[in-house]
């Protein structure tokens, strides 16, 4: 029986340890083990040392009380009014095992302490992106018309943050609402979104490619809901990118996608921009400040171009190679990309039922309230089909 | 109160005369002492451990079922089992029940039964006070989970950050019931931390040093003590937010220019202390079982005492590590970083201390030794992992996500729970007068081990894969699935584990209903004054009270040095512990007006959601029952003290005397001039019983206590 019951511990005790190891093993595109670029692999850098001096401390204390339950039982043979030898300390004993942790603490945080500062001096290389937080997505702004700040002139996307590959790209971080978290694991650590304050994050990704995090400050309905992409193209692309996102939306030509920028225009001013498309509806509405809590929703001009949409919640576009990413060569009709139209309608046809949000009818729109989400427009079935075929054409 | 507990000297009657009952109205105390009413109006320290404890298990239940209902949509991608809504209300409830309703006041229950007793008390100072924080803890957490059926829960996570739990964002009452709820326990808490550290300061038995506590009771001390500084910050950040909510106040408003980093430096500066007022007693648990199943003393006492007191204070220092990805500057992240490693030394010196008295033991593995022995290598884990949360730059990374949620449930549930399941075991025979089934127990043992770390264990693998907290459903494909289902399953088998218990105790109940066998005062061969009374122990507890000259004093009158230096048994437990037949004991009487009190609270609170004219009844009834507290008689003429006229010099203190006797002792070991510096309105008091009753005892000077 207590065999058994010994060996039974010791697998019990083998199972952390087992599950730590394993960690390392499978496919997780926000493994934080896995850093892409160079801020995230100094903090991986830091963290592997620790992560095995904390497994030599676990093996050592594990099997250590391993060892004093064996050697140190009760025997069955012992008299049982004999008593073991009754220390009742060892001075010098204690103080080295106060001293030795604390000395193995010490070169931890000397570690560190220098990737503390090193990370947090890291400078961008010229591109700096303000990064705002609100329920429940992500906009990002660059400066294009270079004053200095991040204003309606600059441009503004959503859900996609395109970066240079290989370049500092320096973030402020604010949010319009609560607080969120932007973290992309495999680029940097995350950084709080706070209302009213700008926290700056540096990121850089070593190659081309795509980069997905989540909001991980609890935010509400939607929070698990809430995620965002980190698309690193080679530099002279992404000049062409931010060019081309400088542009107003192309007037649709097919007859579907012109009675879909009508509707567009008719349904969609209240909250949303696309340019060249709303402005003069979307100015009289009040731009979009007049039924979110946020005051803001997604400016849809380029919206096409991006691989995710509705807090990228869903991909736009589909997953052709089937790595569970869409990749910037995926995104848009003329790069070979075919578009989600499932999730697209599905949205469309009901955007609370896709995921969950708070938005606000009619009835509380009269009465001043604000509300949270885009609401059921109770599109018909060819209206749907219209709008898709003009969001289709803002790429 | 003390004072007033303390019944006014009695005339000298001549025998057989009778006393006339005054009527006294609606300040009449009440008297019965068995039956179901006995137990709304007792001021037994008791008494009310034993409802605190049943009370945490009542809501470890609920928070339980929380749970599993989170598990449950979390055991497969993209489920909707429920909104996100109710889920949101879920993990938070989980959250603010397990630590608020659970974890402190299942610490409560221990400390209220246990630190009277281990220091040789009759009660605690305030008993009145001590019933009124018991009921107060059971409304505000009645009150709080009320709110499922008033409209839902709170939604806004039990560290409810600004501006999210702001009406704007959290529309509902559930944050309003969060609020008020949590001020009402946060006042039950602090009542009773009050009472504790006065009591322990006070009330210590003759010659019993603070040095000479037990490792238990000296944990409960501080964590009592981080209680009365910690819970003020979490009740001020709370009448913050209960002004928001109700009264449009702009504390956490930032369009009128608040900074919702206000509430996460309130509510962490309250939070982290909170993380050792959680931890501290199931470590005094375990300080106590092992050395029991070791049959050897605590190694290094001070060094356990000190690096307690240390853990202590270092936990004010630690705060803003909770808040690294919140946008502190570099300055600040290092500070915090730093004082977060160094926190991980004392603890270091306790797991090590530990193994450290069953090195040479003879180690018996009773249920009790096994969940101490949890403890032991469950904490390890969670402190290892918590030393890299202080790594700042590796934080960033684990901070909000499962590696989180593993970590501190390695040392909530592997520490602090497994701690208190152990106590369970441990002094359930000493509580209710017979043992729980060892063989029942170790199957509880086994399925609570392999069951927590298959929940939680891949959590570890959760969050260094990404995996957020707090997520209502995840997305397929991202290395999540085979994870989260591995942790469904185990908190299944936790509850299943949980069952166990329960079958156990209902097994044992029986069987002992059947074939009542006593285990006697000492079942165990124990080392501390509570072994030292009878099990159950009498209302009274000590008569008299005990001189104590050693630590492990009831140990240290079991086995003695003989004349060969070497230490051998010199009477058996039940020798050594008192008879406990006394019966002219003088206790103060019960009361109601304390649960008349915290009745009142939550009717204030209710009022203060709903309707404001109900807050002011309940307000008027909180002066009702303030004067009631007050004007209440310091005693009822009708109960039955014995031979009060000349029974007070033949060797029984009463209560009052004994506190004096304690206070008095401070610093002075020696018994009699404690007793005679505390015999305020009896002259002869404790100094008489203690040289009359104690004389084998202080025999035992000299053995290996050094």
């Amino acid at each position: 029986m207590r065999t058994r019951l010994r060996s039974r511990r010791a697998l019990a005790l083998l199972v952390p340890l087992l599950l730590l190891l394993s960690a390392c093993a499978s496919d997780a595109p926000q493994d934080t083990l896995e850093p892409e670029g160079p801020i995230a692999r100094k903090i991986d850098n830091l963290v592997n040392p620790v992560f095995i001096i904390a497994a030599v401390v676990f093996v050592l204390v594990e099997f250590g009380v391993l060892y004093l339950v064996l050697r140190f039982r009760q025997r069955k043979d012992d008299d049982p009014d004999e008593l073991p030898g009754q220390t009742h300390g060892n001075t010098k004993l204690e103080i080295g095992w106060t001293v030795l942790p604390a000395l193995l603490l010490g070169f931890v945080a000397f570690a560190t302490l220098a990737t503390l500062f090193d990370i947090t001096n890291t400078k961008d290389d010229g591109l700096t992106v303000q990064v705002t937080g609100q329920q429940w997505w992500w906009e990002f702004t660059y400066d294009t018309d270079g004053d200095g700040k991040f204003t309606d002139e600059d441009v503004l996307t959503a859900n996609d943050l395109v970066i240079p590959a290989g370049e500092n790209v320096g973030l402020e971080i604010t949010s319009r609402d609560v607080i969120h978290s932007f973290w992309i694991p495999k680029l940097n650590g995350k950084k709080d979104a706070v209302p009213g304050r700008r926290h700056p994050l540096t990121i850089n990704a070593d190659e081309p490619g795509t980069y997905v995090g989540q909001c991980t400050e609890f935010c509400g309905l939607s929070h698990a809901y809430m995620r965002q992409r980190v698309v690193a193209l080679a530099p002279d692309e992404f000049d062409a990118w931010l060019e081309r996102q400088q542009d107003a939306a192309d007037e649709p030509t097919d007859a579907d996608a012109e009675a879909g920028a009508e509707l567009f225009a008719s349904q969609c001013s209240v909250c949303h921009l696309a340019r060249g498309i709303n402005d003069d509806q979307f100015e009289e509405a009040g731009q979009g400040t007049s039924e979110l809590v946020s005051e803001n929703a997604p400016d849809l001009t380029h919206f096409a171009s991006r691989g995710a949409f509705a807090g990228a919640t869903f991909d736009l576009w589909e997953d052709l190679d089937g790595d569970h990413i869409v990749e910037a060569d995926e995104i848009g009709t003329a790069n070979g990309g075919r578009l989600n139209r499932g999730d697209l309608e599905a949205w469309l046809r009901d955007p609370p039922g896709q995921k969950p949000m708070d938005p606000v009818t009619p009835d509380q729109v009269e009465a001043g309230e604000r509300g949270r989400g885009m609401p059921n427009l109770n599109l018909s079935e060819e209206q749907i089909d219209q709008l898709v075929a003009f969001l289709q054409t803002l790429d | 109160m003390a004072i007033v507990e303390r019944p006014t000297a009695l005339p000298e009657l001549p025998p057989g005369a009778a006393v006339t009952p005054r009527p006294l109205g609606v300040f009449t105390r009440p008297q019965s002492t068995t039956g179901w009413r006995s137990w709304l109006t007792t001021i037994d320290h008791k008494r009310i451990g034993i409802m605190y404890g049943a009370a945490a298990m009542f809501f470890f239940l609920l928070g339980g079922v929380e749970a599993l209902f989170i598990r449950a949509q979390l055991a497969a991608p993209g489920q909707a089992l429920y909104s996100a809504d109710l889920y949101n209300q879920l993990f938070t409830m989980h959250g603010v029940t397990m630590i608020f309703l659970v974890v402190i006041p299942l610490g409560a229950a221990f400390m209220n039964y246990l630190m009277p007793l281990q220091i040789g008390a009759r009660d605690v100072a305030f008993p009145r006070l001590n019933a009124f924080s018991l009921w107060l803890f059971l409304g505000g957490g009645l009150f709080l989970n009320s709110s499922w059926f008033l409209g839902g829960g709170a939604n806004g996570g039990w560290f409810a950050y600004a501006p999210n739990t702001g009406v704007v964002f959290s529309p509902g009452h559930g944050m309003d019931f969060y609020a008020l709820g949590l001020q009402m326990t946060g006042i039950a808490s602090l009542a009773g931390a009050i009472n504790l550290v006065v009591t322990v300061l006070n009330m210590r038995a003759p010659g019993m040093t603070l040095m000479k506590m037990p490792v238990f009771t000296w944990m409960g001390l501080v964590t009592q003590l981080l209680l009365v500084f910690a819970l003020p910050v979490i009740s001020v950040a709370l009448f913050l937010l209960t002004f928001d909510r109700l009264f449009d106040a702009n504390f956490f408003n930032v369009s009128a220019g608040a900074d919702p980093l206000l509430w996460e430096h309130l509510f962490w500066i309250f939070g982290h202390p909170e993380v050792y007022i959680l931890i501290l007693p199931a470590f005094g648990i375990v300080s106590e079982i092992i050395p029991v199943f070791s049959r050897k003393p605590i190694f290094g006492y001070p060094f356990m005492v000190f690096s307690g007191i240390a853990i202590g204070f270092m936990g004010w220092g630690v705060w803003a590590h909770h808040m690294f990805a919140s946008g502190m500057g570099p300055i600040s992240v290092a500070a915090f970083s730093l004082s977060t490693m160094f926190i991980a030394v004392p603890t270091g010196v306790k797991i090590l201390n530990w193994m450290a008295t069953m090195w040479g033991g003879k180690l018996s593995f009773t249920t009790p030794m096994l969940f101490a022995i949890g403890l032991v290598t469950m904490f390890t884990i969670g402190g290892l992992s918590g030393v890299t949360h202080a790594v700042a730059p590796a934080d960033t990374q684990q901070t909000d996500t499962y590696y989180i949620v593993a970590h501190f449930h390695y040392v909530l549930f592997g520490g602090a729970l497994m701690g208190f399941l152990g106590g369970m075991y441990f002094w359930w025979p000493k509580v209710f007068g017979f043992k729980l089934s060892d063989k029942i127990g170790k199957w509880h043992f086994w399925l609570i081990l392999i069951g927590f770390n298959l929940t939680f264990g891949p959590m570890h693998i959760l969050g260094l894969q990404g995996m957020p907290r707090r997520m209502h459903t995840y997305i397929a494909d991202y290395g999540f699935e085979l994870w989260n289902m591995v942790a469904t399953i185990g908190s299944f088998l936790i509850a299943a584990a949980m069952l166990v218990f329960v079958a156990n105790i209902l097994v044992s109940w029986r069987a002992h209903r059947l074939n009542p066998v006593s285990p006697g005062p000492d079942p165990w061969d124990a080392r501390s004054l509570e072994w030292m009374v009878q099990s159950p122990p009498p209302a009274y507890n000590f008569d008299p009270v005990p001189t104590v000259s050693h630590l492990d004093e009831f140990w240290h009158r079991k086995y003695q040095e003989n004349a060969d230096g070497k230490v051998v048994r010199v009477a058996t437990g039940a020798e050594a512990a008192q008879p406990g037949d006394s019966t002219d004991v003088h206790l103060p009487s019960p009361s109601y007006w304390p649960l008349v009190l915290a009745i009142a609270l939550p009717i204030i609170a209710y009022g203060l959601i709903f309707n404001l004219g109900i807050a002011a009844a309940g307000g008027l009834l909180v002066i009702a029952a303030g004067f009631g507290f007050g004007y209440e008689p310091s005693d009822d003429p009708e109960s039955h003290h014995g031979p009060h006229g000349n029974g007070h010099g033949d060797g029984h203190a009463q209560l009052g005397d004994g506190h004096e006797a304690g206070a008095g002792s401070e610093g002075e070991p020696e018994a009699g001039t404690a007793g005679a510096a505390g015999g305020e309105t009896e002259p002869v008091g404790v100094a008489s019983t203690a040289s009359a009753t104690d004389e084998p005892a202080t025999d035992a000077e000299g053995s290996t206590d050094g």
